[in-house]
């Protein structure tokens, strides 16, 4: 893969005051994540590990405050390639005590105005994005057919009613739609959930964006509708080749759709490289989370045959750590099983970096330091 | 079940037309009976008055029990309460409301004649009210805190706890005998602006009513409740106006709940405004037929205001239809 | 916090009118409200008169408080009526589901129909301008909107089990609607509709006066107080029409701020 990466997001963080606790949620702290061209992302994680917020702060969708303060999105879409959080930092002054931001100011409504100018011709255009829950993600007062019609008429040269109208037929044709011209003129409500994350879909690419979003596609839908849409996922790209950030908690969806794979935990990546290299059982360098994820699948499979699911499934005890009150050391120290005495002390008292193992595998712990 | 082209866009434009009319009969229905248990609930409450008004209505007005006695006897006036509900009901259905006690002229007739003054009040008063309102409530959706969108609800708060027959006075000393406009045009020196006067009422009217706090906080709350919806967010991850995707749950829908709720508030503060202002409508009438105890004035005025109301529903509930035609019946 | 002002301004008004109230009642007055002190006519207040005078030379306060009784219990008896008949309407309908229900939203429908003054024109005419006549319509009216608002309440605490539960345990269904109900359950929703209620009464009460059904002069109400007063408006003295009309304007605020906020209060509560 030659060329700049589409979307490189340097250090970014997010956050969000709670007056109630009067403390930072720090959703996002500090993620630096990539994708080359063609390539498909996949982030995993838990609620709550940041992964959602991250993909709305690239496109400026994060409501409540201070939101995003620091970092940078290098974006390289069809306009040449820029800095989407360029100009901003002069909004935000934030102030740190022994390397962690204790305090910000942010000028709300400067950095408001800032961003919205230079999101306008991002959103939809250069960068799209479906969401959960498609049903209630849909405008129920207008139909499916003008929700894609106006996206078409907003970000691509085709202005004329009758040409968009004929696009966004021939797109839901190719998200494999069934009676497309019937669904073009139906209501949201009259819509299965998948048939909705369908023209969700058609929508988001009718636009032909340089990078797509896909914030968790599948969860809310019936479990074989997940597996269509999942596969619907792949022939997409196969078919067109859309660089893609797909988030998901999912780990199956990340498996069957995802070149590379970051894990996310507390708001940072714990883990990131190569799919097969971070989600094959049998590598051994592999984050403590990230080997817990996967040993508590249920797996149907077991050497190449369908057996019975045997014993319990295995569960991380303990709870998602709680992004006000970060501790010290590493964020998974509380739960984690791999913790041996050689290292503990350094587990507790400092947050190991991201290293890398092999090439393109990078992991967060200082067992593998 | 598969369709093509032209045929299927049909279908689903008729399903959808046969939905809505479908919500807009139901409303109908729900109108007429509601219509009807107005009717009952005015009949009763003279039924129980003292002093038979019922007679007088049917049977006009004859000088004594004798005389009316024969001249029921001769009309084939029913006796019994029902029977007279029904005649009445009758009596209305073709447009005869009974005639004044006090002047003797057909109630319909007068109903007819000052009811534009009081529709004029009542709309001209509602948009003074939303002219108020909307800004408020859209300035207060767009900043939740901040020291002017609190001073902003404490206004709202007063103005809708000012007594508007003071404000009447008030709005009125200023006008005529500060700026020297009088509402009637005098032979020999127009007043180049009295044309004003007739804007008083309704901005007095559409101020005091009672109801603009309660108008504001709707309009806000449903603005800043869609602002939260998925498909917002949708929205403006695609770059979309977020206005005309907000526009109809978030204001359409909110208003037109506040002008079909909000009506039978203005009809009521109409009838003191009238009297303040002398202005000749409805109000004004029922006043002086309360007064009078002029039964077929009042009954008559009481059952126009209420059709009215439900008029205003009716229309509400057909715009829900309209816009939305999954739940026509919110 | 704002609500916890809105509700502090509430209970000081309830104070104030309840106070007045029974300083009028028992006629304990800072001055005669009938004298007439025709050395001062239309006063701005000034000494020996705290609130100006009247066109008679009336002494304002006193007369403002003797005021409060015209419309005092038979706002009581509106709030009263409300709350009565729309507890009853609401327990009904929320313990049968469906038809019940819909009979009470068709009432609550029904009496929206009416704008209150009209309906209040048409009772007067029927029978005679008695303010407790006119009150007691004004309770009935109230009440759909009160039993909506109870079997609502009921209904959700249905889907809690809660009223199972209390069955299972032998309770017996009086002692359930009357103190688990109504009074665990719903008694800041039927306070807060009571201040409503009440400032609706106010409301009423004032108009009423003011178009002249009300008490008649030489009683002092607030209503014919600010009608009496109007004349002397175009005169230039304004005091004697605005100082009722600022007693119930602050007065309605009252008891409007009061009950939203402890609705806001509650909210915010059951939110948290």
């Amino acid at each position: 893969m030659t060329g700049a990466p589409v979307l490189a997001i340097q250090d970014l963080r997010t956050y969000f005051y709670s007056r109630a606790k009067q403390a930072f949620v720090r959703s996002v702290d500090g993620v630096s994540l990539s994708i080359a061209r063609g390539e498909t992302l996949g982030v995993v994680g838990e609620s709550g590990s940041g992964k959602s917020v991250t993909a709305l702060s690239v496109l400026g969708l994060v409501g409540g405050s201070p939101g995003v303060i620091t970092g940078a999105i290098e974006f390289s879409g069809g306009n040449g390639r820029r800095n989407l959080l360029q100009d901003l930092g002069r909004y935000v002054t934030v102030t740190e005590r022994d390397g962690r931001i204790v305090a910000v100011a942010k000028d709300e409504p400067g950095w408001r105005a800032q961003l919205e100018r230079s999101m306008a011709r991002v959103r939809g255009n250069e960068i799209a994005m479906i969401f959960q829950n498609p049903k209630s993600s849909l405008n129920p007062f207008l139909t499916v057919g003008q929700q894609i019609t106006e996206a078409i008429r907003l970000h691509t040269p085709v202005k004329d009613p009758k040409e968009a109208k004929d696009r966004a037929i021939e797109w839901l044709e190719r998200v494999r739609m069934d009676s497309p011209r019937l669904r073009f003129d139906q209501y949201p409500d009259g819509l299965s959930g998948g048939m909705c994350q369908r023209a969700m879909i058609a929508m988001a690419l009718a636009c032909e964006p340089s990078l797509l979003m896909a914030d968790e596609p599948t969860t809310g839908l019936d479990a074989t509708i997940q597996s269509r849409i999942v596969a619907l996922l792949a022939e997409l790209k196969s078919e067109l080749g859309v660089t893609t950030l797909l988030i998901t908690h999912d780990i199956r969806v990340v498996s069957r759709l995802a070149d590379t794979v970051a894990v996310m935990y507390g708001g940072t990546v714990v883990e990131q490289g190569p799919a097969r290299d971070v989600l094959a059982p049998s590598v051994p360098a592999k984050h403590p989370y990230t080997a817990a994820l996967l040993a508590s699948l249920p797996s149907a499979q077991k050497n190449g045959r369908p057996h019975a699911i045997e014993g319990r499934l295995s569960v991380i005890r303990g709870e998602v750590v709680d992004t006000m009150d970060v501790p010290r050391g590493c964020r998974f120290y509380a739960r984690c099983e791999r913790v041996t005495d050689a290292i503990r002390a350094r587990c507790m008292s400092q947050e190991p970096a991201l290293a890398t193992v092999t090439t393109g595998h990078r992991i967060r712990c200082h067992l593998h330091a | 079940m598969v369709h093509s082209g032209h045929g299927a866009k049909v279908t689903t434009k008729l399903a959808a037309f046969r939905r809505v009319g479908v919500m807009v009969v139901r409303e109908l229905a729900l109108t007429a009976l509601l219509l009807l248990g107005v009717s009952l609930v005015v009949f009763v409450i003279l039924h129980l008055s003292p002093g038979d008004p019922f007679s007088v209505l049917l049977e006009g007005q004859a000088p004594g029990q004798a005389a009316r006695a024969s001249v029921r006897e001769a009309l084939g006036v029913p006796t019994t309460w029902y029977g007279r509900y029904l005649a009445w009901l009758g009596h209305m259905a073709h447009g005869n409301l009974g005639t004044s006690i006090r002047t003797g002229v057909p109630v319909a007739g007068e109903i007819v004649r000052a009811g534009p003054n009081t529709l004029y009040l009542t709309l001209g008063s509602l948009l003074v009210t939303l002219l108020l309102a909307v800004p408020i409530a859209l300035y207060s959706a767009a900043r939740r805190t901040g020291a002017l969108a609190r001073a902003l609800t404490l206004a709202v708060y007063l103005i809708s706890a000012v007594p508007v027959f003071w404000l009447g006075y008030v709005v009125i000393y200023l006008f005529i005998h500060r700026l020297g406009l009088f509402p009637l045009l005098s032979a020999t020196e127009p007043q180049r602006h009295s044309w004003l006067y007739v804007l008083l009422p309704i901005i007095v009217l559409g101020v005091a009513n009672g109801t603009v706090s309660e108008v504001t906080r709707h309009l806000r709350e449903e603005l800043g409740r869609v602002m939260t919806e998925d498909y917002i967010r949708t929205a403006r991850a695609k770059g979309a106006p977020v206005w005309r995707h907000a526009f109809k749950e978030g204001f359409l829908l909110p208003m037109t709940e506040m002008i079909a709720a909000k009506m039978p508030f203005v009809l009521g503060g109409a009838v003191i405004v009238e009297q303040v202002f002398n202005w000749p409508g409805l109000g004004r009438m029922a006043l002086q037929a309360a007064q009078d105890r002029d039964f077929p004035v009042i009954m008559g005025i009481a059952m126009v205001a209420a059709a009215f109301v439900r008029l205003a529903s009716l229309l509400r509930g057909v715009i829900y239809a309209g816009v939305n035609p999954r739940t026509a019946t919110e | 916090m704002a609500d916890l002002a809105a509700v502090g301004y509430g209970l000081l008004v309830v104070a104030l009118v309840v106070i007045s109230y029974t300083l009028g009642a028992v006629a304990w007055l800072p001055d005669d409200p009938a004298r007439m002190d025709m050395a001062r006519l239309n006063a701005a207040p000034g000494p020996g008169h705290p609130l100006g005078t009247d066109f008679l030379g009336r002494d304002i306060l006193s007369r403002l408080i003797v005021g409060i009784q015209a419309y005092f219990l038979p706002g009581l008896l509106a709030v009263a009526t409300s709350l009565a008949l729309g507890a009853a309407l609401g327990v009904v309908a929320g313990y049968r589901d469906g038809r019940a229900e819909a009979l009470v939203t068709y009432l609550s429908n029904l009496v929206d129909s009416f704008p209150r003054l009209v309906l209040i024109l048409l009772v007067i005419a029927a029978f005679k301008a008695d303010i407790y006549y006119v009150m007691l319509v004004v309770g009935i009216t109230g009440a759909p909107a009160i039993a909506s608002l109870i079997a609502a309440k009921i209904q959700f605490l249905r889907t809690k089990s809660f009223i199972e539960a209390a069955h299972v345990l032998g309770l017996s269904t009086g002692v359930i609607v009357a103190k688990h109900i109504l009074w665990y359950n719903c008694a800041p929703l039927l306070i807060i509709q009571a201040t409503l209620g009440m400032a609706e009464a106010i409301l009423v009460e004032t108009s009423l006066s003011y178009l002249g059904f009300g008490v008649q002069e030489p009683t002092p109400s607030w209503g014919n107080m600010v009608q009496a007063g109007a004349n002397y408006f175009f005169q230039g003295k304004f005091w004697p029409s605005t100082a009722p009309a600022l007693a119930i304007l602050g007065t309605i605020l009252g008891f409007h701020l009061l009950g939203d906020g402890l609705n806001n209060i509650l909210e915010n509560k059951s939110a948290s």
